[in-house]
């Protein structure tokens, strides 16, 4: 409009036409999370779409950020009218990921994996589950995120403790001595469940083992036939009734972790994002890290996927902006924007980050094999009774057993 | 009881002394528990805007009741910009703005036609209506959702205000069917007989002469969709289209922890239907009962 | 004048019933067909097909859905509270503010002043009021030295159904004594008067005087509270959102559970159809009752 007050009308002509074909005809969206409290994951989308926007003149990508539930139903929205974005953020794991990939909104990625050699410089543990859904290769990492112990090192001290526990034994040890000492060991928030169910993920994961585990959420093991599934339950409910900062099942997790900071409890089984809280609301010194010990050897933690939607007119673009993304100058520009840790192995780490955050690179570096949380590996409906089934067995009302029994009943009533 | 028997009736015989009334032991007994529940029933009122005036740490050191040692604005400030306020008001605001005349309007014209025409199954259409104002929407959110969906409305402003209209129909279709029904015929036979359509009657008569009626459900209605809940929350998914009662909501999903901001954005929600409502009082009594009693 | 006054007067009818009729069709009673509809598919909000189920998604949620049982159990009681107490305390209220007392005007503005606040404010509210370690409830407890009442209201699966409740009484209350008020004033005072004269206590003319002459309005509340009742979901969605382990889980959340979460629409519906059909055996009865009335004045 401005060119047209300064030149006269015809050239303003000209140049409007010019300008309109190439905007109208190339518009990719990209469809993700709204992180509206994290400033430096919106500075990492507002360059990723500066240099996408850079590298393809005329082309506009439109990012557009939605909260968890709304993400999931525009999405679903999208599935059935013929509007949609090219990509989309979701987690992976057949939960979640898996759903919409049924359901035809996700692309075979295989040609692309070929053409930009994404394997090659992917950290391994991050491309789990490209290849769980079936045909073809589905998603590709946005970032992958981690689940471990905190625990608070002043508490530890108070109660006569000097080691991180290294085995599930030693970590039960480390409880009752807290017990002892008047400290509550872990705090959970139960309105949010998903908070109280991470114990329980990992506590199948122990008693378990990781293949029966995987079995036991891949729902293609009997519940009431595997012995260590009711042992998890049990498990469940003496750390529930022993050992959490009580009342826990009326508090969210937010709540749990102003708690945790007021060191009103030892430990919080939380994901790497907690270290950028502590930063804020704590003193980070204070506190220290350890893999919940389930003697698996896997990491509890999930990736999160971008995408490409099957129906997207623009697939080969939507590919390009995936390969900038990944690539190692833009993760090395951006790093820790998205996530503590890149997706690309290429990466270096260095400047002054913080003991811990260090400790989280040798976490990541240690692991090579992932085990998510049960409410990504599970069908929707399945997480529901899940969760419902750990606040009863959490809160008391239902036994371990019959707590075992009634996943059985509400899968096979299921499928 | 009985002992109270003598001074009742006798304060009846000299009813035309207040001040004999006033010494009533029955009445004080009852002004006073009646004061004292009422205490108790602002009391949480005081307790959320003192706590919105606390810091997190003096929330969590002082007493309930105690008031904030230093008034702390800033939760108003920071919780309107992280609650994105100004975005969940306007919206609020437009659809609210929108919905009330325009579903008044409508209610008004259907009830004219229902109760002062002569229409074929007009008992029948007035029968399905009055069905409607029982029938709680909360039952139907998928299939509101989904038909909301079917034209391509998800996330639009009339996506949400066409079911709020229809909702909102019933009720005052039913309040204005009611008045309507006893406005005197002369009234409108003789502008009938000058030749008058029965728009002009409606628009010229009966509109103006229903003004106080249209005045209190106008006001129920402000409320009621300005508190809407249920149904934004399955049509309204994204949140640069959020009304307050879903900002609120996501308020608390996100920063339940923060309880000084909390409550500010409690009070910043409740604070517009309160002045409405302290200002129209009156009418919203008189809305209720030409409703409810003496419908 | 070339139209036939006849054709004229029906497109009048038409432009003035017409929006009204044609926006409550489409967006209120075509759901509510498509619900009865929808409780006989499976559909999971995205496919194109809508598949024809049958009796399934009834038969799962009557014999193998664990949580629906106790969603109906819940709004049972839920329903049975609701008839019960804020009524019962709205005519108290609405007997002691019809008095010729100081400060009644405000007095009734101050107890109805929680039925204009919107019910999900009420439930972060009391959310908040029901915090276990910083909220209103156990921070007067411990003031008062009652540890030992102390309590995870929302969290306890025993209390916490009643604990929302408490919050729904308080806002309730003020609709219930509006409604008596106005009930009040059709009471007749020349009758009132009379049985004094005739020494009648207050009781008794309260028993043989007002409360015959309520019974019009009496009805009206609980059909309204009743129907209300089946309405909460906001306060419950805002409190505990069903939990913990579904424990408050209400039929008409439920089934906003099963379609717009689970993506279950099938079972959503089936579930939806049963609260339509218990609000419609209350309501239908009521409508014929309030023709009579009408007719019959």
């Amino acid at each position: 409009m401005r060119l047209s007050t300064a030149k006269g009308g015809l050239l303003a002509g000209a140049a409007a036409l010019m300008l309109a074909v190439p905007a109208s005809a190339q518009e990719i969206s990209l469809w993700t999370l709204s992180f509206s409290d994290v400033q430096r994951i919106n500075d990492g989308f507002a360059k990723l779409e500066q240099q996408f926007e850079a590298e393809h003149p005329g082309v506009d990508l439109k990012i557009v950020r939605r909260g968890t539930d709304e993400h999931k139903t525009a999405l679903r929205v999208a599935t059935g009218a013929e509007r949609g974005p090219d990509v989309y953020f979701m987690w992976a794991g057949l939960g979640l990921g898996g759903e919409f990939v049924k359901a035809g909104l996700s692309q075979d990625l295989t040609p692309y994996y070929e053409k930009y050699d994404w394997a090659d410089v992917l950290v391994g543990s991050s491309m789990g589950f490209v290849e769980q859904f079936g045909e073809g290769m589905h998603g590709a990492p946005y970032t992958f995120k981690g689940e471990v112990v905190y625990y608070n090192k002043k508490l530890f001290e108070q109660a006569g403790i000097d080691e991180e526990p290294q085995t599930y034994e030693e970590l039960v040890e480390t409880a009752k001595k807290l017990k002892d000492a008047g400290i509550p060991a872990f705090t959970f928030g139960g309105t949010v469940n998903w908070h109280v169910m991470r114990l329980m993920d990992v506590l199948l994961e122990t008693t378990c083992g990781a293949e029966k585990h995987d079995a036991l959420i891949g729902m293609e093991l009997d519940w009431t036939e595997e012995p260590c599934a009711t042992k998890a339950f049990e498990e469940m409910k003496m750390w529930a009734t022993e050992y959490f900062l009580a009342p826990f099942m009326g508090i969210d997790n937010a709540q749990s972790t102003s708690l945790f900071f007021a060191d009103r409890a030892a430990m919080m089984l939380e994901g790497n994002w907690l270290v950028d809280q502590i930063k804020e609301g704590a003193d980070l010194s204070n506190f220290g890290i350890f893999p919940f010990p389930t003697g698996t050897g896997r990491l509890y933690g999930f990736a999160e996927y971008h995408y490409i939607n099957a129906k997207s007119e623009h697939k080969d673009l939507a590919a390009e902006l995936i390969d900038l993304y990944l690539s190692e100058d833009f993760q090395q520009e951006t790093l820790g924007a998205f996530a503590t840790t890149s997706v690309n192995k290429n990466v270096e780490y260095v400047g002054d980050i913080s003991d811990m955050e260090r400790e989280w690179l040798d976490v990541f570096a240690n692991h090579t094999e992932l085990f998510v949380n049960g409410d990504q590996g599970f069908p929707l409906d399945v997480t529901t009774e899940y969760f419902r089934v750990i606040n009863e067995v959490a809160s008391g009302n239902l036994e371990p057993a019959a707590a075992a029994q009634a996943m059985q009943t509400f899968i096979e009533s299921n499928t | 009881m009985s002992t109270t028997t003598a001074p009742a009736s006798a304060t009846v015989a000299d009813a035309g002394y207040g001040s004999a009334r006033r010494r009533d032991p029955v009445l004080i007994g009852l002004w006073i528990s009646l004061v004292l529940v009422a205490v108790v029933w602002i009391a949480p009122f005081v307790f959320i805007v003192f706590t919105s005036l606390k810091t997190t740490g003096d929330v969590m050191t002082t007493g309930a009741f105690t008031p904030p040692a230093t008034v702390h604005y800033q939760n108003y400030e920071n919780a309107w910009a992280r609650g994105d306020f100004s975005t969940t008001f306007t919206n609020s605001v437009i659809i609210t703005f929108i919905k009330v005349p325009l579903g008044l309007f409508i209610s008004a014209m259907a009830a004219y036609a229902l109760a002062r025409m002569r229409i074929i199954w007009g008992k029948l259409i007035l029968l399905i209506i009055l069905f409607g104002t029982m029938i709680p929407f909360q039952v139907m959110l998928a299939p509101i959702f989904t038909v909301v969906n079917s034209f391509g409305l998800i996330d639009t402003y009339p996506g949400i205000i066409l079911p709020y209209l229809a909702f909102g129909v019933p009720y005052q279709v039913f309040i204005l069917h009611g008045f309507f029904s006893v406005i005197p015929r002369e009234l409108s036979e003789a502008a009938r007989i000058d030749g008058a359509s029965d728009i002009t009657i409606f628009r010229r008569i009966f509109l103006p002469a229903s003004i106080p009626v249209l005045a209190a459900l106008l006001i129920l209605d402000f409320v009621n969709t300005w508190n809407e809940f249920a149904m934004a929350l399955v049509i309204l998914q994204d949140a640069g289209m959020w009304t307050l009662p879903l900002g609120l909501m996501s308020f608390q999903g996100q920063f339940s922890n923060d309880y000084g901001q909390l409550n500010a954005a409690i009070v910043m929600t409740v604070l517009p239907a309160t002045i409405v409502y302290l200002i129209f009082q009156r009418y919203f009594v008189s809305g209720l009962m030409s409703g409810a009693v003496k419908g | 004048m070339q139209v036939k006054p006849l054709q004229d007067s029906r497109f009048q009818a038409f432009v003035l019933l017409g929006p009204a009729l044609v926006v409550y069709l489409v967006f209120a009673v075509y759901p509510m067909v498509d619900v009865f509809v929808l409780s006989f598919q499976r559909w999971n909000g995205l496919d194109p097909e809508r598949a024809f189920a049958g009796l399934s998604n009834y038969k799962y949620i009557f014999t193998n859905d664990p949580v629906f049982w106790v969603a109906f159990r819940n709004t049972v009681i839920w329903t049975v509270l609701s008839v019960i107490f804020p009524p019962a305390a709205g005519l108290l209220l609405a007997i002691g503010l019809n008095q010729k007392i100081f400060g009644r005007g405000t007095l009734r503005a101050l107890y109805y002043l929680p039925v204009i606040i919107a019910p999900i404010a009420v439930a972060t509210m009391w959310r908040w009021m029901y915090d276990p370690f910083f909220g209103l409830f156990n921070q007067m407890l411990a003031a008062f030295g009652l540890q030992g009442l102390i309590q995870d209201w929302l969290g306890d699966r025993n209390i916490a159904l009643y604990s929302i409740f408490v919050a729904y009484f308080w806002q309730q209350v003020g609709f219930s004594m509006v409604l008596f008020l106005a009930g009040l004033q059709g009471v007749s005072q020349t009758l009132v008067e009379a049985a004094r004269i005739d020494g009648a206590g207050r009781f008794q003319v309260f028993r043989y005087v007002t409360l015959p002459a309520l019974r019009v309005t009496t009805t009206i509340v609980l059909v309204l509270s009743l129907i209300n009742s089946l309405k909460a979901f906001d306060i419950v969605y805002g409190m505990t959102g069903g939990g913990p382990a579904q424990s408050t889980q209400m039929l008409a959340l439920w089934a906003f559970t099963q379609s717009m979460q689970i993506f279950d629409f099938g079972r959503g519906g089936a579930i939806s159809v049963v609260l339509l059909v218990i609000t419609i055996a209350i309501v239908v009865p009521y409508l014929r009752w309030m023709q009579r009335r009408d007719t019959g004045e």
